[in-house]
């Protein structure tokens, strides 16, 4: 088993997941001496009814619970503003979010604010620039998220957060909220997990805990997303989709960024389309490089993506370009089953291909050490042709 | 002062109560109470587990916040007794409580059985485990008397081979036994 020479690791996050997990807030909140929550979630979340579930959790608790079912899919200053006013002058002591993406960055973002001081929200912004313990912060995933819920990032109105104090004391993921709205959304999120998770289980960063997190999010999602997209109504498949999202966000919180995870943001900002897609298109090319330029691990991928099976049955030397293989041939089951919508090259997911020098000279810097600016236009050309 | 202009998207509501989930509970713990009373009486295992335990041991067993509860007690001669639902001044040694009222369902359904619901980590227990240990091994002699086969082989971790919960005399007893509460 690999240790690394120097590692850093930090998870604070309690997962309370399966049936019935909703119900156990009250009791969580007591623990995180919290009395008085304010949710906030977005309108689809609400006009589904998940809001009324998760208020019926508290029955006989005896709780006050604020409820803010209004979060764009932009969400604004003024917005956090307004929600810091509601949070002091009525008492509240701790955020719930309900929902993903732009819910749980609104609800982070407030969270720094209610902490401390507005102010505090321009002075957080960077990398470990939060200096001290936030208030207690409870995230209700659903499937329609960003992949970055329970991770140490925020992303808010062009700034990044970065903190382990950002991610959520308690995730609890409750099959009445996970159900899986549309194949395109399922996906995305899921492939930002497939994408943070083999990325931090082949990092330079590697390190025994961020493995035990990334292992099990790998095989939930090449277990299950294929069927859940297939069959929407697989609340057994969705419900462990939900947990590789919050598996994933703890892994990708312990170590650097990765090539398709950096090139498939920049990507899916540059051109409005979903990032995790992006990724997932370029992830095998982007682990190819890697093993390409003697990145280590990339042999080790094939257990998780794979299964014991056919790791033992794989020769040593050979399970670094199973485990590529396999990543291909996943993205080509996704793009037959969903009828192209998810589309398996950056010219099928119509990405222009004059961007790609601007686009890599935004992206070549950030993680990896191995791959300079030739090699991201060479994974660029791969992952535009699918070859 | 509160801007206007997200109030129409903000509402602030008081958690509602459980309705016939908490009667439901409130019955089952009764129940289950007047059981354990009747089984220290007449099965030897329980016996022998109640005498271990310490003098003028009490333990509740009841669902948070704010209960069902039922207690029950061992005189100083030994006596098991079911010491009702109300927990207040009550000099209470061992206290589980399921974490809430949907945990109490599963558990009180035969959903989940004991053992599972504590692996599932949905009690919380105030005193020493090896007294709930015991509790926990009681409760579940008490459900192999209380239901048919069937149903008892979902909420026990084990169901016995040979007890004498099987025999349907026994069981006749000790259904009087636990009504009348002798």
């Amino acid at each position: 088993m690999f240790l690394p020479e120097h590692y850093e690791f930090s998870c604070p996050v309690k997962i309370n997941s399966g049936n019935r997990a909703l119900e156990h807030l009250p009791f969580e909140l007591d623990t995180l001496n919290a009395r008085k929550p304010l949710i906030i979630t977005g309108k689809n979340a609400a006009g589904r009814g998940l809001v009324d579930i998760a208020i019926d959790a508290f029955k006989d608790s005896g709780i006050t619970i604020g409820i803010f079912d209004g979060v764009p899919s932009s969400p604004d200053l003024k917005l956090i503003r307004e929600l810091y006013t509601i949070y002091r002058d009525r008492g509240y002591d701790a955020i719930i979010a309900l929902g993903g993406g732009p819910v749980t960055d609104a609800a982070k973002v407030l969270n720094i604010v209610v902490s401390g001081e507005p102010e505090d929200l321009e002075k957080g912004a960077g990398h470990n620039m939060i200096k001290k313990p936030l208030k207690p912060f409870v995230m209700i995933p659903t499937l329609a998220g960003s992949g970055y819920e329970t991770s140490r990032y925020a992303f808010f109105e062009g700034r990044t957060y970065s903190s382990h104090y950002l991610m959520p004391h308690l995730v609890v993921i409750d099959p009445r909220m996970t159900t899986a709205e549309d194949a395109m959304t399922t996906a995305g999120a899921s492939l930002i997990t497939l994408t943070h998770s083999v990325e931090a289980y082949v990092s330079p960063e590697k390190n025994p805990l961020a493995d035990s997190y990334a292992f099990p999010a790998i095989r939930f999602v090449m277990e299950h997303l294929v069927n859940v997209i297939r069959n929407p109504r697989d609340s057994n498949g969705c419900l462990a989709l939900a947990n590789a999202h919050c598996f994933a966000g703890c892994a990708f919180s312990g170590t650097a960024w990765g090539i398709a995870h950096t090139l498939g943001k920049a990507i899916g900002e540059a051109c409005n389309i979903s990032p995790g897609v992006c990724m997932g298109i370029i992830l095998p090319h982007g682990i190819e490089m890697q093993h390409s330029r003697g990145g280590r691990h990339i042999s080790d991928l094939l257990l998780p993506l794979a299964g014991s099976d056919m790791y033992a049955e794989t020769a040593e030397d050979l399970r670094a370009q199973k485990a590529i293989d396999i990543l291909l041939d996943f993205q080509k089951d996704l793009f037959t089953i969903s009828g192209g919508v998810i589309a398996r090259t950056l010219e099928g997911a119509k990405v222009p291909k004059e961007m790609a020098r601007d686009i890599a000279k935004k992206s070549v810097g950030y993680g990896s050490e191995i791959v300079g600016m030739d090699d991201f236009l060479k994974i660029w050309e791969h992952a535009w042709e699918g070859s | 002062m509160e801007d206007t202009t997200i109030m129409k998207d903000f509402r602030e509501v008081k958690a509602g109560k459980t309705g016939f989930k908490k009667d439901y509970i409130t019955i089952m713990l009764w129940f289950v109470g007047r059981a354990i009373q009747a089984a220290a009486a007449m099965d030897e295992t329980v016996k022998k587990e109640f005498a271990e335990l310490p003098d003028r041991f009490t333990f509740s067993l009841g669902i948070m916040p704010a209960g069902p509860y039922m207690i029950v007690g061992k005189s100083k001669r030994g006596i098991v007794y079911y010491l009702g639902w109300d927990p207040e001044g009550k000099d209470i040694m061992l206290e589980m409580k399921i974490k809430n009222i949907e945990a109490a369902m599963l558990l009180f359904t035969f959903q989940e059985s004991t053992a599972v619901a504590i692996a599932r980590d949905r009690l919380i227990v105030d005193g020493e485990v090896p007294h709930a240990c015991a509790v926990i091994r009681i409760l579940d002699i008490v459900e192999v008397y209380l239901l048919p086969k069937f149903i008892a082989k979902l909420a026990v971790k084990r169901y016995p081979a040979e007890h004498h919960g099987n025999k349907f005399s026994r069981r006749v007893m000790f259904y009087i036994r636990t009504v009348l509460g002798v």
